[in-house]
């Protein structure tokens, strides 16, 4: 039992960073809201950041992020079950370093990577006008396409490891007692092995979806100049129209949208369930 | 016809030979225990059974039909794991119910039947319960209804009470018994534990080094074992090596060297031949008879104390109940000693069975 002074040096050791990070999240978002409301306390620019035009970007965002987050989920789901429970040990974490060596490397440029790739003369092109798979070079630079490949590039790996170390603790013979008692490898998905690492899931669409829906760089250098995303509209309001009252009210529109987005996948009461105990 | 037959199973491992050859048959309805030390290969066996593990060669049948290239799913065999693995995310019932969910039973006949599996293991009104809420007793039992509700033709067991504490153990392996009775499934019950198998089974396997060494009733095994491993596998037993002197198909008298001595042999031995025979300590009479040697070491363990007496070479474990030498109001630990080292006994062999010598 620790004394009462004990109690009161750790609670003043841990106060200060603890205010510190509390400033650091909370502070900025204060501001931000202050400038959005401003100068006159109106809601004009919230009115604007809901206006169509911005709406559709906006809804196109969410778009991105829940796909984006949905094909990361459907590749690291067989990816790390065969990791964490069919790859002999020995292989094991050289798979994992390999799957997770984008992390390492500066995000600009691993979209770069993909523009040399997927370009009319890049590597993928050559390769197939090359060989006589195709007599033209395909466009997949500057689409959807290449920039959900990015997405996907630069993203799959933090899924990955989230989802590994829930894998990693699915217990195995629950996988054996479902077959035992008749279950199709569908039924052993659907009952053992998504309710048991649904909080993995879960924690990987927290850590990667806000981030993609809310991505500057990989729709910029990959995607289609037609379908603008919402962050190169909070950066141009920034930048070029300096309303930074505008800025500040779509980025708290994105931001309530995100949240209730991820909220809306809390309603459902098994994922609640699951949630709980993580 | 037989529940379960398996003919010539073999399984290796990376070169290691764990199952060698077994064949087992177990009847309808019957309480059949496979023993063996930790390796010998009785896990494999019941997980080639259970159709978790494909055999390298042989045939499993259940209820007359071929199975062995069915798969778990497709096998009228339900396995009940050795740490239960019960499903946590799921209530007691929908643990219970999942066998039947996914045999297409209907959700009304499953309510019933779950009810009825919860009430055969005693946890009727339980179903709502978090799995992870229960006892270890109770786990046992939720694990024992959800591999009984879909009525299956052979329950495998793998040492299910390995994990409980010793007085837990003896309550549920009665209760073992009774489900097995009363629900009127074949059970298949693997173990290192010889008293748990003992006291449930109606036939036992004994395995060693994969393969089964004897099998039969728990009583033959105990009384008549074949081999010196399953008379010291199964309860304790003094083995000494000795020369038969005669022998007349129903008794021979051997020689060893704490003395000679008559015992219960099969008759396939002649004078002369090199045998070992087992003698249990419940066999010796202490205070009469013609061996006689020294207490070597002492153990006491509570109703009874044991020694091992060296008779010239040769060692034997003997027993004194407490009732022999009862306690005097206010007798001091020391008195209380049933044995003392150093102390000269005689001893009379009452009954002594001559075994294979040889490993197996």
């Amino acid at each position: 039992m620790p004394t009462v002074n004990e109690q009161t040096r750790d609670g003043l050791v841990a106060s200060l960073p603890a205010l510190l990070a509390l400033a650091l999240g909370v502070f900025p978002l204060v501001v931000l809201f202050v400038e959005s409301i401003g100068p006159s306390l109106g809601v004009g620019s919230y009115r604007k950041a809901l206006s169509p035009l911005y709406r559709g970007a906006l809804l196109y965002s969410v778009g991105v992020g829940v796909g984006v987050t949905g094909i990361c989920l459907a590749v690291a789901y067989p990816v790390t079950y065969w990791l964490a429970h069919r790859c002999p040990a020995r292989y094991r974490l050289v798979g994992l370093v390999a799957l997770t060596l984008p992390l390492w490397l500066n995000y600009v440029v691993l979209n770069y990577a993909w523009v040399w790739l997927l370009a009319r003369g890049g590597v993928l092109n050559r390769l197939l006008v090359g060989t006589g798979v195709l007599d033209t070079a395909l466009d997949l630079l500057y689409t959807d396409v290449s920039m959900v490949i990015g997405f996907v590039y630069i993203y799959l790996p933090y899924v990955v490891l989230t989802m590994y170390v829930s894998m990693e603790r699915l217990d195995y013979r629950l996988l054996q007692a479902a077959r035992d008692l008749g279950a199709t490898d569908w039924r052993v998905f659907v009952d053992i092995i998504l309710p048991r690492t649904l909080p993995g899931a879960a924690a990987a669409t927290l850590i990667v979806y806000a981030r993609i829906a809310g991505a500057f760089a990989t729709p910029a250098i990959l995607g289609s100049p037609g379908n603008v995303m919402i962050a190169r509209l909070m950066v141009q309001a920034f930048r070029e129209y300096v309303d930074y009252g505008f800025a500040a009210a779509l980025s708290f529109v994105f931001l309530i949208i995100t949240l209730g987005s991820l909220a809306l996948g809390a309603v459902s009461p098994r994922v609640r369930r699951e949630l709980r105990r993580w | 016809m037989s529940a379960l037959a398996a003919e010539g199973l073999r399984k290796s491992f990376g070169g290691d030979l764990a199952v060698d050859d077994v064949s087992l048959t177990l009847e309808t309805g019957e309480f059949f225990s496979l023993i063996g030390p930790s390796g010998c290969g009785k896990t494999t066996t019941l997980r080639m059974l259970a159709g978790l593990l494909d055999p390298d060669a042989g045939t499993v049948r259940i209820d007359g039909q071929a199975v062995t290239d069915r798969p778990a799913r497709e096998r009228a065999t339900n396995m009940v794991f050795q740490d239960l693995v019960l499903f946590p995310h799921m209530t007691v019932a929908g643990n219970v119910e999942y066998g039947l969910a996914r045999d297409g039973v209907a959700k009304s006949e499953r309510d019933e039947r779950v009810r009825d599996a919860l009430a055969l293991v005693d946890l009727a009104g339980f179903g709502d319960r978090d799995p992870g809420a229960l006892s270890g007793g109770q786990q046992q039992r939720v694990a024992l209804a959800r591999a009984l509700v879909n009525d299956p033709s052979v329950l495998l067991l793998d040492e299910p009470l390995a994990s409980l504490d010793r007085g837990l153990r003896e309550d549920m392996r009665a209760e073992f018994r009774r489900i097995q009775r009363d629900s009127e499934t074949t059970f298949l019950y693997v173990t290192h534990d010889q008293e748990s198998a003992m006291s449930m089974s109606d036939r036992i396997a004994v395995m060693r080094e994969g393969r089964i060494v004897d099998s039969g009733p728990p009583r033959r095994l105990y009384n008549r074992p074949r081999t010196r491993f399953v008379a010291e596998f199964l309860g304790d037993a003094t083995v000494l090596s000795g020369e038969v002197q005669s022998s007349n198909g129903e008794t021979s008298v051997v020689e060893t060297p704490a003395g000679t001595v008559t015992t219960v042999s099969s008759g396939e031995h002649g004078a002369g031949d090199r045998v070992a025979v087992a003698v249990r300590p419940e066999s010796v009479t202490l205070g009469e008879g013609d061996w006689a040697g020294t207490v070597v070491d002492t153990a006491y363990k509570g109703f009874y104390a044991e020694a091992t007496v060296d008779c010239g070479g040769a060692c034997v474990v003997v027993r004194r109940d407490r009732t022999e030498a009862p306690e005097a109001p206010g007798a001091t630990d020391g008195q209380d000693r049933l044995f003392s080292v150093d102390e000269v006994v005689k001893l009379r062999i009452d009954r002594a069975v001559l075994v294979e010598h040889a490993n197996g």
